[in-house]
């Protein structure tokens, strides 16, 4: 299939929020078979030693669907965690702690986007201050050099190269970079222009999920 | 005075000088510390490299050790790399398990090792499904000032040049491995990464190879790696502000010049340690 | 393993009683408040020092005196066989000798309620650490400016039979201790205060004379007073490097 810059191909994607009763704010999100369970708890009281004087400590968890986190969960708790702190209006919340907790339900590729896309859901859902909103989107180089946006699992193994961006709502501008294997400048840049766009229809659904919640209550 | 401002005002200390277009410690912005490199200091490793980027100081020891090969890959070996932070280079790292950081430089390492293919694992083999070398490579932070990443980096591939491996033949009676300490080889090096680090401040100025006070007040940081062909081997930004593609671009293009001079050095400095011998 | 045989004579022109050249330096982790770099041969050991500040576990925390905390570390490529990352027990008991050896040097009752980090990091092992890492740790703390009754030096001796080898290369070191078990045989390290003429540590281990052990302590401070020159002027050229003296009218 060719590939089309102004319509990149995404999985049905789909979300739920507030479905936990326990956390103060509560998302799912799903691509495809990628589906990501999220909570957060806060603001709440933060322990001494990880007290910041100025803003809100906020801590990340990533729990595989099983076993034990591994080192790899560590790269991707950065990740989110980084993505987050940068759009969260984290000094409106000083010395207290936001814990984000996520559990991945099933892995069919697009993991770390999916686990960014819940993220920003469950920020939302727990009406937390944020200065901008933010998605993922994973794009896959395959060995003809061919770009794939949302792949699975599939398409993630027999391609040559992956990069996640998180692209923010505001300047539509890259805030997240994470990528495997090799490919050129070129390659980047075609796959940055590919994820914006796809970015505003991860936006557009942000928008209308949240429209959707709001006018039943109002 | 100074020292007043800079404790009391970090982040406006920073900006005065980055008004000027220069840094505290009288670089230019896009200016990398300078860089030094000695190998093979250790002797107890099969092979090593020490590397000091302005005080950032960092050391890998190559360990090669004699093993099976896995079932689901007979024909390879394998390298398995480990980055330690130990609380010795830094009053933020604190004794006992390996914290966030140095997991994630960790894994940083082993997806570089892995994707650029810096050693065809082939090479490793002895024989099939019998005998394998494993690669340890052991990198210890001595001095953390920032800039971790590129340090790793260089002298990872500066330690896999240095390395060296005994003969190791399989004895057809006893089906014992023997070694022959007498007659060594070189690893093949395929591909030569290097990485340049970035940091970036108040959502905008970017400048390279950042010290541990840059990082703590940057709102990103970015790390991009590049081989000899000019290919991205990986372009790392875990977060923080967002940035227009021709900013990330600029980077990758002085990455580029980067991966040049590095490797430059690395060759000069390996080969003045074999004609020393 | 093949144990390398030691001949009656040292490699080179080292006598047993001799110490192997040493090279010291002050002040090589630009993060620490104190450093050194160490180098006795083929073992090289760096040390850095922080603090004193505030004790990390509430509990623990003495109101009269402060807390000298030792964290001693192999590097994983530092021994002819490769080390694991986690700290083993060896590198624990080294931790503990390290730390009890260095405590009766350090004003400790200067620093109420605090802690003071010494890490040891040793880059290659090549015999004798824990006595280079105590002098090693000794010139870190100098260097940062601890208030200290004196210098702690190390020293440490192989008891072969009737051959006694001061600082001991591995092979020496480990040397026939397996092959022949024969009478003593064994090891002892001191760490001593120059000036006062006071030892702050003592471990041995294996099966020694008692008249024999006496000798051999004997033989560790003659060692450590070998090494003291260059010490001094190591921690000489760091506080001169701070605080360079007054230009001369």
């Amino acid at each position: 299939m060719e590939l089309d810059i102004n319509s990149p191909v995404l999985r049905e994607f789909g979300s739920e929020q507030s479905l936990l009763s326990k956390p103060d704010g509560s998302a799912t999100f799903m691509q495809g078979d990628t589906s990501v369970m999220v909570g957060v708890y806060g603001p709440a009281e933060v322990k001494v030693n990880k007290e910041i004087y100025d803003r809100a400590t906020l801590e990340v968890l990533i729990q595989p669907k099983s076993g034990m986190p591994s080192v790899r969960e560590r790269t991707r708790e950065q990740c989110v965690r980084e993505t987050c702190e940068a759009a969260l209006l984290s000094t409106l919340h000083p010395r207290s702690s936001l814990t984000l907790v996520l559990q991945v339900v099933h892995d069919d590729g697009s993991l770390l986007a999916c686990c960014l896309n819940a993220a920003c859901m469950v920020l939302m859902d727990a009406g937390l201050p944020m200065s901008r909103l933010f998605c993922g989107v994973t794009c896959a180089i395959d060995a003809e050099g061919q770009i794939i946006t949302d792949p699975t699992a599939q398409q993630e193994k027999e391609s040559r190269a992956l990069l996640t961006f998180a692209i923010d709502s505001k300047e539509h501008n890259v805030m997240m970079s994470s990528t495997k294997g090799s490919f050129s400048m070129k390659e980047m840049q075609q796959c940055i222009a590919v994820s914006q766009k796809a970015s505003e229809r991860i936006f557009q659904f942000y928008r209308d999920s949240v429209k959707r919640r709001y006018s039943k209550i109002l | 005075m100074a020292a007043g401002f800079k404790t009391a005002e970090p982040q406006e200390y920073h900006r005065s000088f980055l008004k000027e277009k220069c840094r505290p410690d009288g670089r230019e912005l896009g200016e990398f510390r300078p860089t030094t490199l000695n190998v093979g200091s250790i002797n107890t490793a099969n092979g090593s490299a020490l590397v000091k980027i302005g005080n950032t100081t960092v050391i890998c020891g190559i360990k090669a050790e004699l093993a099976v090969p896995t079932a689901d890959a007979p024909d390879k070996g394998y390298i398995v790399p480990n980055v330690d932070l130990p609380p010795l280079c830094s009053s933020r790292f604190r004794p006992g398990p390996p914290g966030e950081q140095a997991q994630v430089a960790s894994q940083f390492i082993a997806d570089i090792i892995d994707d650029t293919n810096i050693i065809k694992k082939e090479d490793l083999c002895i024989e099939k499904s019998k005998l394998c070398w494993v690669l340890y490579c052991d990198i210890m932070c001595l001095d953390y000032d920032g800039n971790l990443l590129d340090a790793c980096i260089i002298t990872l591939l500066a330690a896999l040049k240095n390395a060296q491996l005994p003969k190791v033949t399989i004895n057809k009676e006893t089906d014992l491995p023997e070694v022959d300490t007498q007659h060594k080889r070189h690893l093949q090096i395929n591909k030569h990464p290097v990485a340049s680090s970035f940091a970036v401040f108040d959502d905008e100025v970017i400048i390279v190879d950042p010290t541990t006070e840059e990082e703590s007040l940057a709102t990103a940081l970015i790390t991009a790696v590049t081989d000899e062909d000019d290919q991205l081997c990986a372009f790392h930004k875990p977060g923080g502000s967002s940035l227009l593609a021709e900013k990330l671009q600029d980077c990758v293009s002085r990455a580029v010049t980067r991966n040049r001079e590095i490797n430059k050095l690395i060759d000069k400095v390996t080969e003045s340690k074999k004609s020393s011998k | 393993m093949p144990i390398t045989e030691v001949s009656s004579s040292r490699q080179g022109s080292r006598g047993n009683g001799d110490v192997r050249p040493l090279f010291a330096r002050c002040g090589l982790v630009s993060q620490a408040k104190g450093s050194a770099y160490l180098e006795a041969g083929n073992t090289k050991v760096i040390c850095s020092v922080y603090g004193p500040r505030e004790t990390e576990r509430k509990d623990e925390t003495d109101m009269k005196s402060g807390r000298l905390v030792c964290d001693f570390r192999l590097a994983p490529f530092s021994c002819p066989k490769r080390g694991a990352w986690i700290q083993s027990a060896e590198e624990r008991d080294l931790s503990t000798g390290l730390a009890e050896s260095m405590q009766p040097g350090v004003c400790l009752h200067r620093y109420p309620r605090a802690q003071i980090d010494v890490n040891v990091v040793v880059l290659e092992n090549d015999g004798s650490v824990l006595a280079h890492a105590v002098t090693c740790a000794s010139m870190a703390l100098a260097d940062a400016g601890i208030e200290m009754y004196d210098t702690v030096l190390g020293c440490a001796l192989r008891q072969d039979g009737d051959r006694c080898l001061v600082d001991p290369d591995l092979a020496e070191e480990q040397g026939s201790v397996r092959e022949s078990y024969g009478e003593n045989q064994g090891r002892v390290a001191v760490a001593l205060l120059p000036n006062l003429n006071q030892i702050s540590g003592l471990q041995a281990d294996g099966e020694m004379r008692a008249d024999t052990l006496t000798a051999a302590v004997r033989m560790c401070v003659e060692g450590c007073h070998k090494l003291y020159p260059v010490v001094q002027q190591a921690i000489l050229r760091a506080v001169k490097r701070k605080a360079p003296p007054p230009p001369e009218k």
